[in-house]
């Protein structure tokens, strides 16, 4: 076993007493005060998150828009320099080995032409698939994973605060935009993205900033900006409706099965990995094998990732995500249900959203089934800066 | 924090103390620090008999779902309902906030292998 790689920020999270675990490889922060502290804090002011641990690539070369293409069902056509947009890196067959984002970085990054910030998870197997993919086209693919750092900066009050570091408000970079400036004279890429349902930044700059720019930020009490793990990192993504990889999202699961047909285009002229089957179920000329539902407890109990669900007491799938939600004061989910295990009659029914939300399900929790109810996502209402 | 005197503690973060051959049983500040916010606590019924170290009720973080074991074996006689509406105050106090009262079967041989409360600290952290 490889020991676990430690961020440029290590020792900034041990000064502030963080409470560190193994994260996919990772010795990260899961708390500092408290989850619910943090996790209200950026809800409500600011949280400032080390997600260094994510991953980064150059793409470069002549063919980089082509090879983009042909591996992600999204259309970069419109894909404008400075701007950014969720997608998925489907295999062959529709499954998912990553979610990304990608940024076209034309005349911001000197030779770059696009970037993309993947899972700390998937690095690997992203390289590894991305570069094979990338045989067959004139491109350059750099994994930059280990030269960046990255904070993220989430809340209503992040826009303050970047202004306090130096980019007033008017020259911010809109949602899914991202400018290349500096903060505080450190040199950084500065997105309006997040995994958190509020507004804020993510910061991507070189390691040797990393304890300047992170004391910086945290200097400004003002505004009462807080150190976030990655426990409340985990509800706030979570009330916000927003996958994780590895729980919503896998290799056997397809962008419609993860309920992401919102983020699948039906008219790309462009083939890419797995179109055939993620665009015939995008045109419902294809079944879903399974789909994921949010859900929230009727009960106290809180249902956890790998928990059974139940439907009408025939097991019908399992937990992806759970916990208690500090907003809603609710315990909530993500449950995957195979259709394979169930009956036309209720296929028919969670196909059909007015039908399938406020159905009633069940969780198994020690051994007793809990009522839950499908709910439509996000859980709490994304507070974007559109 | 108001920690009795006397109390005797598992290496899997419960605290017990004994009188009479009636006992209360709660969880440790350490373990409750660990764990952070309590969201969550399904205690016994009363009446309901439980072997040393078998899982007799159940905690959760936001974070986790974690299982109480009991330090010796006994009958619940009580359990402390206000947990199950308010887990939280286990944040607050981990000592006043106990979590069930039992008779025990056989406390002078059970309680052999417990450690007294400043042992379990060096042991444990």
């Amino acid at each position: 076993m490889e020991e676990n790689k430690k961020t440029a920020l290590y020792d900034e999270h041990i000064k502030l007493k963080a409470k560190m675990v193994p994260f996919e490889g990772w010795l990260m922060p899961v708390q500092y005060e408290g989850i619910i502290k943090e996790h209200n804090a950026t809800r409500n002011h600011a949280g400032l998150f080390d997600v260094s641990h994510m991953g980064e690539i150059y793409i470069k070369g002549r063919e980089s828009f082509n090879f983009l293409q042909s591996i992600v069902p999204q259309d970069l056509t419109s894909l404008a320099k400075g701007a950014a947009i969720y997608c998925q890196l489907p295999d062959k067959e529709g499954g998912l080995i990553d979610d990304l984002i990608i940024y076209n970085s034309k005349g911001i990054i000197d030779e770059i032409d696009y970037f993309a910030v993947i899972n700390a998870s998937r690095i690997k197997e992203d390289i590894e698939f991305i570069k094979k993919e990338a045989l067959n086209f004139d491109v350059e693919i750099i994994n930059k994973s280990d030269d960046f750092s990255m904070l993220a900066l989430q809340g209503p009050k992040a826009k303050d605060i970047i202004e306090k570091l130096g980019v007033i408000k008017s020259a911010q970079p809109k949602f899914f935009t991202f400018i290349k400036t500096t903060l505080d004279n450190i040199p950084v890429l500065l997105t309006r993205t997040g995994y958190t349902g509020e507004d804020g930044f993510e910061i991507i700059f070189e390691n040797k900033y990393a304890s300047d720019l992170w004391n910086k930020i945290l200097s400004y009490k003002e505004y009462n900006v807080t150190p976030v793990g990655l426990g409340a990192r985990d509800t706030l993504r979570l009330e916000a409706g927003l996958p994780l990889y590895g729980h919503e999202l896998n290799e056997y699961t397809t962008p419609l099965e993860s309920s992401l047909g919102f983020f699948i285009p039906k008219d790309k002229k462009e083939d890419y990995n797995g179109k055939k089957i993620i665009l015939a179920q995008k045109l419902k000329q294809m079944p879903l094998r399974r789909k994921l539902f949010a859900f929230v407890m009727q009960e106290k109990q809180i249902a956890r990732n790998g928990y059974e669900v139940y439907i009408k007491g025939k097991k019908a799938g399992i937990v992806t995500s759970g916990a208690p939600s500090p907003t809603l004061g609710k315990n909530i989910g993500f449950c995957m249900i195979e259709y394979n295990l169930l009956e036309a009659e209720t296929i028919e029914k969670l196909n059909n959203p007015q039908e399938s939300i406020g159905m009633d399900i069940q969780v198994m929790v020690r051994n007793k089934l809990y009522n839950a109810q499908i709910v439509k996502k996000p859980f709490v209402k994304k507070n974007y800066i559109k | 924090m108001t920690m009795p005197d006397g109390i005797l503690c598992a290496k899997t973060h419960e605290w017990i103390l004994e009188e009479d051959n009636k006992a209360t049983i709660g969880l440790t500040d350490y373990a409750i620090e660990q764990l952070g916010d309590i969201v969550f606590i399904e205690l016994p019924e009363v009446g309901a008999s439980y072997a040393k170290e078998e899982v007799f009720a159940t905690i959760e973080s936001v974070k986790a779902a974690s299982e109480i074991y009991m330090p010796v074996s006994g009958k619940i006689i009580e359990v402390n309902e206000k947990l199950t509406n308010s887990p939280e105050l286990l944040n607050e106090d981990a000592f006043e906030n106990w979590l069930v009262k039992i008779e025990c079967d056989n406390f002078q041989q059970d309680s052999q292998g417990l450690l007294e409360y400043n042992d379990y600290k060096d042991e444990v952290q």
